[in-house]
């Protein structure tokens, strides 16, 4: 009964989002990490954030603006500095890393803090490559501070706006952030680190369900079937044993 | 405003127990019977195009990404769309239309769609290890499947064939999830 009332949802609210704002051709680009604020909302870390969630990268405004939300006042919650944004913690010298689903020309990249612009990136009207990643010093800021990182586009009058909260030289991110794995090599031991916002693992023969960790053997049952795992995976909606062949064998 | 009251309409079926829980044959999607569009043919040979080229970048996340869950994460995304291709195809051969290899970025864009990650991008991420590879690979997919939801939400708006469109509402929830789980791996 879970099944049928949550998976509906999830897709009402995903056509909703399409529908009620604007072409989804108009996207093109985002700050994926340090995540910016439209990104912690798609990953779903800051929740109720709206349209913003489903096309984080659709936040374009002429210009010339300073805003998280480029002056769109349906990503508004962008521009909302009492949400409590989780901020990142980073050193003095941060590097950040875009999602570019179109491929403008691109005049510069431009980083602020405040208005002071902390760095800047020109292009020349080239073409960036397909991932974009800066470095930017924050040499002379400490504590925490909201960056705001700029793609200022060569041929439209327009731009896409990120912000992206960081606590500088610390480790003091006010929320609990997930570390990175230590170990440079994939373990071939059977242990597994804890997996971000994902149940621990299933005893085995227990209904499936969404966003758990599935290692191949796990045996689940759906609609009244077992089924065995035979790709390892974290499991989301439209994965459901009756639909991936792939991932679960009938047994 | 049609399909948004269609839905509200299906939802408040389905909440009321009202639906028509039909379970299809496992990894068997319905039969695309019934009239289509040439929007349909475009779309499936699209995605088949764009699939097929994320294909190649999931084969190096498999083999190259350096944590656990990237890779396992590669590889349930890589079985997942060649099971859909497969699909697909069967589809387009069911109508006696070709797969045509929409391979050129300009047709795509042609066609109101997003440029595909090209043999650029490929060899970007060939050249490329450790966790500047994973970075990148992340970033590159994320990209990717954002694409993909944009075309399925045009599918969604455009298309004509119920099976179709069926298959575009699924790779757009897809999709949606997928982005969500390399976001938190992409800043975790």
């Amino acid at each position: 009964m879970r099944r049928m009332v949550l998976y509906p949802l999830v897709a009402l609210g995903a056509a909703v989002g399409t529908l009620c704002f604007g072409s989804p051709a108009s996207a093109h680009g985002y700050v994926s990490s340090p995540p910016s604020r439209q990104a912690l909302c798609a990953q779903g870390k800051v929740p109720d954030c709206g349209a913003i969630q489903y096309e984080p990268q659709s936040v374009e405004g002429p210009k010339g603006l300073k805003s998280c939300d480029g002056g769109k006042s349906q990503f508004a919650v962008l521009a909302d500095d009492s949400r409590n944004w989780p901020a990142t913690a980073v050193g003095t010298a941060v590097t950040f890393n875009w999602v570019l689903t179109a491929r403008h020309a691109t005049s510069t990249w431009d980083y602020f803090i405040g208005n002071t612009r902390i760095a800047q990136f020109n292009d020349g009207g080239r073409q960036p490559n397909a991932t974009v990643s800066h470095q930017v010093s924050l040499s002379g800021f400490s504590g925490r501070q909201k960056i705001l990182a700029v793609w200022n586009i060569a041929d439209t009058a327009n731009a896409f706006y990120n912000c992206i909260d960081v606590q500088i030289g610390g480790s003091g991110s006010p929320s609990p952030s997930p570390s990175r794995s230590a170990s440079p090599t994939r373990s071939a031991s059977p242990s597994r680190s804890a997996p971000v916002a994902t149940k621990p693992p299933v005893p085995s023969g227990t209904a499936w369900a969404a966003n758990t960790k599935y290692r191949v053997g796990d045996i689940v049952t759906y609609d009244g079937k077992r089924y065995q795992c035979r790709q390892a995976h974290t499991s989301i909606f439209t994965w459901e044993p009756i639909y991936t062949l792939a991932l679960w064998l009938p047994v | 405003m049609r399909r948004a009251f269609a839905i509200l309409i299906a939802v408040i079926l389905l909440l009321a127990g009202c639906g028509t829980p039909v379970t299809p044959k496992q990894g068997v999607l319905p039969a695309s019977d019934g009239p289509h569009s040439d929007y349909d043919v475009m779309f499936l040979q699209m995605m088949i195009s764009h699939q097929e080229q994320g294909l190649e970048m999931l084969e190096l996340g498999r083999a190259k990404a350096v944590r656990e869950d990237v890779v396992n994460l590669a590889g349930a995304i890589d079985v997942t769309e060649a099971e859909e291709v497969q699909t697909m195809r069967t589809w387009l051969s069911s109508w006696n239309v070709p797969v045509v290899t929409v391979s050129d970025p300009g047709n795509h864009a042609a066609h109101g769609a997003q440029p595909a990650t090209g043999p650029a991008e490929l060899k970007a991420l060939q050249d490329a290890t450790g966790t500047d590879f994973e970075l990148k690979f992340l970033n590159l997919l994320i990209a990717h499947q954002h694409n993909a939801v944009e075309m399925a939400q045009q599918q969604a708006l455009n298309g004509q064939n119920a099976a179709v469109k069926k298959l575009a509402e699924r790779i757009e929830l897809s999709r949606t999830q997928q982005i969500k789980q390399m976001l938190a791996l992409v800043s975790g």
